[in-house]
């Protein structure tokens, strides 16, 4: 009796524990296991094995039910997730669905989750700008938040790492505010966006650049690639069924994959991480408590080492929950700070415009990818009354139309004439905003979900600084679309449109330089637990403007590096 | 006018970055299944009302594509009870028109009554949704379907390719 229960532990006992199979716990377990480690990675959500799960990929438009639409029986029970851009009746099974697992909004936020192996990276858009040291140097400037305990200089050879490993496509466009990175070849611009940026270069003397968006597309692939068993990007432009080609970087395609092929992987789904074991003898964590998605029983694993990836808010969640006489508010929470200081990228607005030139021109093909408007407010100095700045999306096509109007063989025979109208152009603001302590989430002390974990209270809104970041994104759009000779310019904000659909959710357990005002140290240990590591969205000191995903990857895969090292210094 | 029509077809706000690609909303008879929404009857009605919009020549026209199944099927899943209530109300009301104007049900009257019966419909503000309604499904149900991706719009689920700036046609 006494040895099957040795043998049972030992067999729950790994070297390191990643908690959360997604963007950045894919590169955690990648690392972890290309370093020898004995990993187990867990993820609450089934399995998803590349190209094998995806079921939606290769089917013909025709053979959807809806025509790819959302029907109405499943827009109105998934108010929040219905929102998203991306949920449609292609994708809508890679998605949390609202009443499966519901969290309380004391400010209406829209959270939109992935639960599954590969979590988000499956349907995300890819987009990958590293942020500069003007992003890291934010804080400290302008005095919001706390100082980064990092530069851009020490985290620049990580973007090179995983950028190589990851594949990303761009143009060295030589930006201060937007540092160039390894790249496979870039997309190109249509006509009409080469016209803006032309146009944009003269007026503004080279301030406002606007480039091809970087993105984790194959557009060339290289040996390493190859070697994932990942091929060329096709251009399908339906990405988020998932990509049978590995054509965009996913978890599911790369990093689980790889981790998978060093032998050192014990991959689990259909595993909710309930809470961090805390052991106070040996002042430090020793495993997690997991409960099993489906039969709800809970289970301990062992580690020296545990990786916390479960996504920003998620990661929150876990920490608060993991309770102990030394640490009664949660995980590390010495200070009160864990949960605080939440932000996010503020995508509330748009911009639509036509160009009734080049109308002898088009686009030809599909591309997973648009232009970008690099943040150009507040970057080398403060120069408007609100902190930090914005980018942006920017695209171009042609807009195509079939007469309607007639019934009929006259109907029939316009229908089969498509005709080219003006160019569409259009932009999305991403703007960064303010990490604040009264922007939280926290554990609601009654109520719990169906695993026995406590419901997630957010509490994060738009602030005045928002307020005029949205303000100056119109003014200065529509000055820079004027001089570009944009007709019929229209604004497209929504007050009512409440955070989160950016999903670029950050804080709450974030780095910082002292223990009082900070969690994690630079090399994202907590403060007051060093063998358990926080390397998603939760760590950030500050937003930036960048999408965000890109800087999980190197962050994870730096402190995952450093925690292999300590290890092997008996420090951890 | 035409400019109107052009936005409408295009369905989505101006502002979403994102513009749908030509074959984001399309069916096929297999993947939509039989409706409940209509007795048979009105099924038969519906199948005309989508022909008479779009008729067949020398290619196939809504009624042997079988876009009447493709109408029931989204109206019944994706809209809410006022677009079905005036769907169904408006069936009833064309049976009722034509028999006022032709003395016959409209599945009996010849294609130019149908045609003129659903224009008079269009022009009237109490049965206009209808015929509205009916129609931007129709055309969404054929240049959506198989056939019409196929054959005239040339799909191509896989370009492998992007160029950003080429002559038109
Ligand atoms: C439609 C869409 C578009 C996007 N576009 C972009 C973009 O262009 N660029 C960009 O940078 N980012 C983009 N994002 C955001 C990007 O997907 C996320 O930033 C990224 O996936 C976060 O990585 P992560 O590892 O923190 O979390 P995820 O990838 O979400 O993975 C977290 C995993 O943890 C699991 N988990 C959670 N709780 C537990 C628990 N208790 N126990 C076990 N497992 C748990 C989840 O099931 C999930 O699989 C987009 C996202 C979406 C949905």
């Amino acid at each position: 009796m006494q040895n099957l229960n040795i043998d049972s532990i030992k067999k729950r006992s790994f070297d390191a524990i990643v908690i959360g199979s997604g963007i950045s716990g894919g590169w955690s377990a990648k690392e972890l296991t290309g370093k020898g480690l004995k990993t187990l990675l867990l993820e609450r959500g089934p399995n998803v094995e590349h190209i094998k799960d995806y079921p939606t990929t290769n089917m013909n438009p025709w053979e959807f039910k809806h025509g790819g639409q959302i029907t109405k029986e499943m827009r109105d029970a998934n108010p929040v997730a219905s929102r998203c851009y991306a949920f449609n009746e292609t994708s809508a099974h890679f998605f949390v669905k609202d009443a499966e697992h519901p969290y309380i909004q004391e400010k209406p936020f829209d959270w939109i989750r992935g639960y599954q192996v590969g979590g988000k990276s499956l349907m995300w858009a890819r987009g990958t700008q590293r942020w500069s040291q003007y992003d890291f140097d934010g804080p400290a400037r302008d005095g919001f938040a706390v100082e980064w305990p990092i530069t851009y200089a020490e985290l620049a050879p990580w973007y090179s790492y995983v950028e190589i490993f990851a594949g990303i496509s761009g143009n060295k466009d030589g930006l201060a505010q937007l540092p160039d990175g390894e790249f496979l070849p870039p997309h190109e611009q249509s006509c009409v966006e080469k016209h803006f940026t032309d146009v944009m270069a003269k007026k503004y003397n080279g301030a406002r650049p606007i480039i091809i968006g970087r993105c984790a597309h194959l557009t060339q692939p290289q040996p390493i690639h190859l070697q994932q068993g990942r091929g060329k990007c096709q251009h399908r432009n339906i990405c988020e069924r998932g990509c049978p080609f590995g054509g965009y970087f996913s978890s599911n395609s790369s990093t689980i994959p790889w981790a998978r092929q060093t032998g050192k992987l014990t991959l689990q789904p259909d595993s909710v991480v309930h809470s961090i074991i805390f052991d106070e003898k040996k002042n430090k964590a020793t495993g997690v408590r997991v409960v099993d998605a489906n039969t709800k029983q809970m289970t301990e694993y062992y580690a020296k080492i545990i990786f916390v990836n479960a996504a920003t808010i998620n990661t929150n969640l876990i920490l608060l929950n993991s309770k102990s006489t030394r640490f009664p508010n949660g995980l590390g929470n010495d200070n009160g700070l864990l949960g605080k200081y939440i932000a996010f990228h503020n995508f509330r607005t748009t911009m639509s415009a036509e160009y009734e030139g080049m109308l002898d021109s088009t686009t030809a093909g599909s591309r997973p990818n648009g232009s970008y408007i690099p943040r150009f407010r507040n970057v080398f100095k403060q120069e408007t009354d609100f902190l930090r700045g914005y980018a942006a999306g920017f695209s171009a096509s042609r807009m195509t139309y079939n007469d309607t109007s007639g019934i009929g063989e006259d109907l029939k025979t316009s229908l089969s004439n498509r005709k080219f109208g003006n160019w569409r152009v259009g932009s999305h603001m991403m703007g960064e905003t303010i990490p604040k302590e009264s922007n939280y989430v926290a554990l609601d002390d009654k109520q719990t979900d169906a695993w026995g974990v406590p419901l997630l209270k957010v509490s994060v809104a738009y602030d005045d600084n928002d307020e005029k970041m949205i303000k100056d994104f119109h003014e200065q759009l529509t000055e820079m679309y004027t001089a570009a000779g944009f007709t019929n310019i229209r604004t497209h904000d929504n007050p009512n449109k409440a955070p989160g659909l950016d999903i670029h959710e950050m804080g709450g357990v974030r780095m910082g330089k002292d223990p009082k005002t900070s969690l994690l140290n630079k090399w994202n240990q907590l403060h007051a637990c060093k063998n358990v590591f926080v390397t998603d969205g939760a760590c950030m000191t500050s937003n930036s403007t960048q999408n965000p995903s890109l800087t999980f990857m190197a962050i994870t895969a730096r402190a995952a590096n450093n925690a292999v090292e300590e290890l092997k210094k008996r420090n951890l | 006018m035409k400019r109107r029509a052009a936005m409408k077809s295009l369905g989505v706000a101006l502002g979403g970055l994102v513009a749908l690609p030509a074959w984001a909303n399309s069916w096929t008879p297999d993947s939509i299944g039989n409706s409940t929404l209509l007795a048979l009857n009105d099924e038969i009605l519906l199948a005309e009302i989508v022909e008479t919009f779009i008729p067949e020549t020398n290619t196939p026209g809504a009624k042997s594509l079988k876009v009447q199944q493709f109408v029931q099927r989204m109206i019944q899943d994706c809209y809410d009870d006022t677009a079905k209530n005036t769907f169904k109300q408006g069936l009833l009301k064309t049976e009722e028109l034509a028999l006022k104007a032709n003395n016959k049900p409209f599945v009996q009257c010849d294609a130019k009554q149908r045609t003129d019966l659903l224009l008079q419909m269009s022009n009237d503000a109490a049965t206009k949704p209808f015929i509205g309604l009916v129609k931007n499904l129709t055309i969404r149900g054929y240049t959506n379907s198989e056939y019409y991706l196929v054959n005239i719009a040339k799909y191509n689920m896989v370009p492998g390719f992007y160029k950003g700036c080429v002559p038109v046609g």
